[in-house]
């Protein structure tokens, strides 16, 4: 696969040269550097071949602003990072949010943070920040914002209409799941269009790792996905171990793996009783938290919190688990088999249940490949991907289980794929505990300040959300130059306004909970 | 004096035990305390022992805002919003770090703590702070209802009134 696109993607490029790149040591197999008018070619090129573009970077590196977009495929391992020069000065590029429409949101992210502006781009105002911020973020300088520009971003301002009104879902709404605002124009009762408007609880994670060590951004991680925190956490020690070359110990590499699998039933529980609260029933509530409680209980003497975990260490981990964990967790494997009956029974063959979400929020595959969608949603659309499988990291590779699909697409797909996760991630944690494996927690080669090699490294892990990507730059000095999270709520959230479309709005409210979005992800 | 003044004191502390007893929270969760204070709810720890359970999705039926996680600038005036939405007497608990202090995100979008736009009653620390936290938080608050004499609260729109 990866000889075939270079051989014609060097083809459709003619002059330009392909480099293969290490990937163990970058994360992508291919690279090339195209012009501007090359662009929009490419991403044909790449639309054609079937791939779906995983992340769009930008970084500033002072003479010049690089935009980095990464190709990626669902059915086999071919990752190709393409980059576009641009002057600094006159920051233009060329839109592809024609062939992918998950550019659109990109590329709205990077014309307000960098002040990068696409030609041809239907709608470049602001997503994340508001009018009172008078410079770009995530520039090496302070550029102020001219007032031109100012006036082009704006504010979301509602349109005339004769027929139509708007009304703001959010930011403070139960069922958006924190500050998320949508901005719905309705018909009536039915929904025309969905414009969503983030950044009500931007942070910028971002910025902040340009000022920190490596060692000191390692809480940040657990802060932005609260609910599967674990995941996060593993994505950037992996990512870093795999830049500066730190081997793991097996131990840690196994504990690693049951600790993210615990992580991500808690996480896939919490999304069951907030779901079916958002869509009128709380006795589920009830009993998942019992659940989520006896997760917390076994993690928190391990990794000394409840939520907010920062456990894994470059090399290793933090503390080694004990026989109360090891015997806690099997009985609590036990206990979450015997309910899985009981939820079936409430929820999943629950008629109101499956006639609410039967037939809502079709994704079909297309749409899901355009609009770069992750995890369970993907895979609910009917695509078997899961980065667990396709690049495993930890132990995963040594690990025997399944990728559910859904057949329909819709919301209830969803819920039974999250489900057969969960029973999935069982099976994961019960072959991890038999399998672990006495030694070390901790390797003795991890240096005390770290370094990494100049270069950049694209490393993706599977959250409980879909396709989390880290993209590090680093200038060989103790701080990365660049760090983009690709996130996989802000982009499964992409693709909410065209499932809205035409429907109730009673049913957006439940298209939106089978996403399983969490806010502090989407924003950074 | 006399009957008169003795009534009116115990009046006020029937009015006091009342509140303190039934505070409902508005729904009001920004970031990943909100988890936590969901927590607070749910039957582990069971905040309707101490009459807080009614989360209500409007501000126009509650009394106590829990300002779990961290407030920004964008969000700022929405959050002044609703809490010019509810109704008088309101209390506030500024639940975790973030809505203490700003936390550790001292970035240009992060409000340095929600104490800058809004008066807070209770601080609750922690990054999150665990749900017993929120528990002797609203324990605390209702200590200080108990404690309100009459008279003393000022109507935020009217700097001439009181609300008895």
């Amino acid at each position: 696969m990866v000889e075939r696109i270079k051989a014609e993607l060097g083809a459709t490029l003619k002059e330009t040269p392909v480099g293969e790149a290490d990937y163990r040591e970058r994360g992508y197999h291919l690279f090339a550097e195209v012009a501007s008018a090359d662009l929009l070619n490419v991403a044909r090129f790449f639309d054609e071949r079937g791939f779906y573009l995983a992340a769009l970077i930008c970084v500033d590196y002072k003479e010049y602003l690089e935009l980095v977009y990464i190709f990626s495929n669902h059915a086999s391992l071919c990752k190709v990072k393409i980059t576009l020069k641009i002057d600094p000065a006159k920051p233009v590029a060329p839109t592809i949010s024609t062939v992918f429409d998950c550019a659109y949101w990109h590329e709205r992210e990077i014309r307000e943070f960098f002040g990068v502006s696409f030609d041809g781009h239907p709608n470049m105002t602001y997503l994340f920040l508001h009018e009172g911020i008078d410079f770009y973020p995530l520039r090496k300088e302070k550029i102020p914002v001219s007032d031109e520009d100012k006036k082009a971003l704006g504010a979301f301002r509602p349109g005339e209409g004769e027929d139509t009104f708007f009304v703001n879902l959010g930011p403070q709404h139960p069922s958006t799941h924190g500050v998320l605002r949508v901005v719905l124009k309705m018909d009536g009762e039915y929904i025309e269009d969905a414009q969503p408007v983030l950044g009500y609880l931007h942070r910028m994670h971002e910025k902040m790792a340009e000022n920190r060590s490596y060692l000191q951004f390692l809480p940040n991680t657990g802060r932005m996905d609260y609910l599967g925190p674990m995941a996060f956490n593993l994505g950037y020690v992996t990512a870093v171990e795999r830049l500066c070359g730190i081997p793991v110990p097996d131990r840690a590499n196994y504990v690693r793996v049951i600790l993210t699998e615990l992580n991500r039933l808690s996480s896939h529980l919490m999304w069951l009783g907030a779901y079916l609260a958002d869509l009128g029933a709380l006795t589920p509530f009830l009993f998942v938290f019992d659940d989520r409680e006896e997760i917390n209980d076994i993690l928190e003497p391990v990794t000394g919190s409840r939520l907010t975990y920062c456990y894994f260490r470059f090399g290793g981990l933090y503390n080694d688990v004990d026989d109360a964990f090891v015997a806690g967790t099997r009985a609590f494997i036990e206990r979450l088999r015997s309910r899985f009956s009981l939820y079936e029974k409430l929820v999943g063959g629950n008629v109101i249940f499956t006639n609410r979400t039967r037939g809502i929020g079709v994704i079909t595959k297309e749409r899901a490949r355009k609009q770069a969608v992750s995890g369970p949603v993907l895979r609910g659309a009917g695509i078997p991907m899961d980065i667990r499988k396709s690049e495993p990291c930890a132990a995963y590779g040594e690990m025997d289980f399944d990728v559910p699909v859904g057949t329909r697409g819709d919301a209830l797909d969803m819920y039974q794929v999250r489900i057969r996760e969960m029973e999935n991630a069982l099976n994961i944690i019960e072959q991890a505990l038999a399998r672990l494996p006495e030694g070390p927690i901790m390797t003795e080669k991890a240096p005390r300040k770290l370094k990494p090699p100049k270069g950049d490294l694209y490393h993706t892990v599977e959250t409980p959300r879909g396709e989390l990507g880290i993209y590090i730059v680093s200038d060989e000095s103790d701080k990365p130059y660049r760090m983009k999270w690709r996130v996989p709520s802000f982009s499964n959230l992409m693709i909410f306004p065209e499932l809205a479309k035409g429907n109730l709005l009673a049913d957006a409210v439940a298209i939106l909970g089978s996403l399983d979005l969490v806010i502090p992800e989407i924003d950074r | 004096m006399g009957v008169e003044a003795a009534a009116t004191a115990s009046l006020q502390e029937v009015i006091n035990w009342a509140r303190k007893n039934s505070v409902w929270p508005v729904t009001f969760g920004l970031a990943c305390c909100a988890l936590e204070m969901m927590v607070a709810s749910s039957s582990t720890y069971d905040i309707a022992r101490f009459g807080a359970e009614v989360f209500r999705p409007s501000p126009r039926q509650a009394d106590l805002m829990i300002v779990a996680g961290t407030v920004t600038k964008k969000m700022a005036p929405m959050l002044k919003r609703i809490y010019e939405q509810m109704p008088e007497p309101k209390w506030v608990i500024a639940y975790g770090s973030c809505a203490c202090s700003g936390g550790i995100f001292q970035t240009y979008n992060v409000v340095q703590g929600v104490d800058q736009i809004i008066p807070v009653d209770v601080y609750v620390p922690g990054c999150p702070p665990r749900p017993e936290g929120l528990l002797k938080g609203i324990i605390t608050l209702q200590q200080k209802i108990a404690a309100e004499p009459a008279g003393q609260r000022n109507l935020v729109s009217l700097p001439w009134g009181n609300n008895g």
